[in-house]
């Protein structure tokens, strides 16, 4: 399975560059530890990145013919009277103005407005649709594993649903991340689970206290501050009565 | 640069001489033949020459240069989409491409050259134009941003997208290169 982590994705080629700076690298660094997937892709643009270094030395034929040279001094007239001189685009017109054109081209107007109107219809039936279920469409729901939150602790599955009440929502601006523990019972501090929201997955942050059912990828971060489970990326927030 | 704007005839064969390289390459990976390229870079020009009044200096004048030629570009692509052709099919296969290549061939080197090119020339419009804009002219993120006008996240993602393209294109081909 491809992984779902585009934010650091997106970084590669700045590392592979040299140019991500200290704490994004070793994020990145680590991710890589952990994620085939990101290793194989990281190998590909490294091959890529190569080659496509070479066409900074490449060159083609000298651009610029001389007609074109010399035409520069009459474009410059051209500028000057507001002319349209190298652009032949009023002849064309008066040959393109048969009637049969026209005809033609007034049934291509009507329907190219016929198919706005129809297209722009599905657009608002779209988005009527999508209130709950936030990527709804490019993944299945039903393909997630139910669990409590203790029971992460024993899941081998990527793809779980858990329930639990949201506390401690935070918000990264420059990482374009959203995090928030998901806790099981909040009146007595129980088992939890970190919960992240990253671009461009785009969804609203859950309203701290609500109680809510995750959708995402699971992980053990096993960082030194840190050792814990995290549904990371989240994928789909739906909300539940208290 | 003022003085252009005042239709000073030195000063816009000026600016002409210090883009037309970057306008021209840009153009013709874009559109792939030199004719058209020229047809494009005419284009350009006259679009720079006539909107340079207009010139806020609200970007660099590079980054408003490139966006006209992307623009342009970008409306070539619309008019003529050209049939794909596999890259095998320009160049033969790995079979048919001599092995051994001497550095110090200029016919290797051009051949290894035109093999590059071609496969970045085949890669999708939108992938093909994020690779010239970095590769060929050198441009930022920021700078590519601006031109494409979008995200500079969405320029890292197509770029991830086209360098995965272009490795899948060229790797039969990965020794000789």
């Amino acid at each position: 399975m491809s992984c779902w982590r585009f934010d650091l994705q997106k970084r590669m080629l700045p590392y592979l560059e040299g140019r991500l700076p200290e704490p994004k690298r070793a994020r990145l660094e680590r991710h890589l530890l952990d994620c085939e997937s990101c290793r194989a892709l990281l190998v590909r643009l490294r091959a890529g990145h190569q080659m496509a270094q070479r066409l900074a030395s490449l060159e083609f034929e000298s651009a610029g013919t001389p007609d074109f040279e010399s035409e520069i001094a009459g474009l410059e007239g051209a500028v000057a009277e507001g002319g349209t001189r190298g652009i032949a685009w009023r002849g064309w017109l008066e040959r393109l103005a048969t009637p049969r054109m026209v005809t033609a081209l007034s049934a291509v107007v009507l329907l190219q407005l016929g198919l706005l109107v129809v297209s722009n219809r599905s657009i608002l039936l779209g988005e009527r649709s999508r209130t709950s279920i936030v990527v709804a469409g490019a993944i299945d729901l039903a393909e997630f594993r139910q669990l409590a939150i203790p029971e992460l602790k024993s899941n081998t599955q990527p793809h779980v649903a858990t329930d639990g009440y949201v506390e401690d929502v935070h918000t990264d601006e420059e990482e374009g991340t959203v995090a928030f523990k998901l806790v099981q019972n909040p009146q007595n501090g129980s088992s939890f689970v970190v919960c992240e929201i990253m671009s461009p997955i785009r969804m609203a942050p859950p309203a701290d206290g609500s109680r809510v059912r995750v959708y995402g990828v699971e992980r053990y971060d096993a960082q030194q501050d840190r050792k814990w489970y995290e549904v990371n990326p989240v994928l789909s927030i739906v909300p539940l009565k208290p | 640069m003022r003085a252009a704007q005042d239709n000073d005839g030195h000063a816009l064969r000026h600016l002409y001489e210090a883009y037309r390289a970057q306008v021209y390459s840009l153009a013709l990976y874009s559109v792939g033949d030199p004719a058209q390229a020229q047809d494009v870079l005419q284009a350009v020009f006259l679009k720079v020459f006539r909107g340079l009044r207009g010139f806020r200096f609200h970007s660099t004048l590079a980054t408003w240069i490139y966006r006209i030629a992307h623009n342009e570009c970008r409306e070539h692509h619309r008019r003529s989409k050209p049939p794909f052709v596999p890259l095998e099919a320009v160049l033969g296969s790995m079979d048919e491409v001599d092995p051994k290549p001497n550095s110090h061939d200029q016919h290797a080197r051009r051949e290894r050259d035109r093999i590059i090119q071609q496969a970045v020339m085949q890669l999708p419009f939108q992938m093909r134009e994020v690779v010239v804009l970095k590769y060929v002219e050198g441009l930022s993120y920021d700078d590519m941003s601006r031109v494409l006008e979008c995200a500079p996240g969405t320029v890292a993602s197509r770029l991830n997208r086209a360098l995965a393209a272009l490795e899948e294109r060229l790797r039969p081909f990965k020794e000789f290169l």
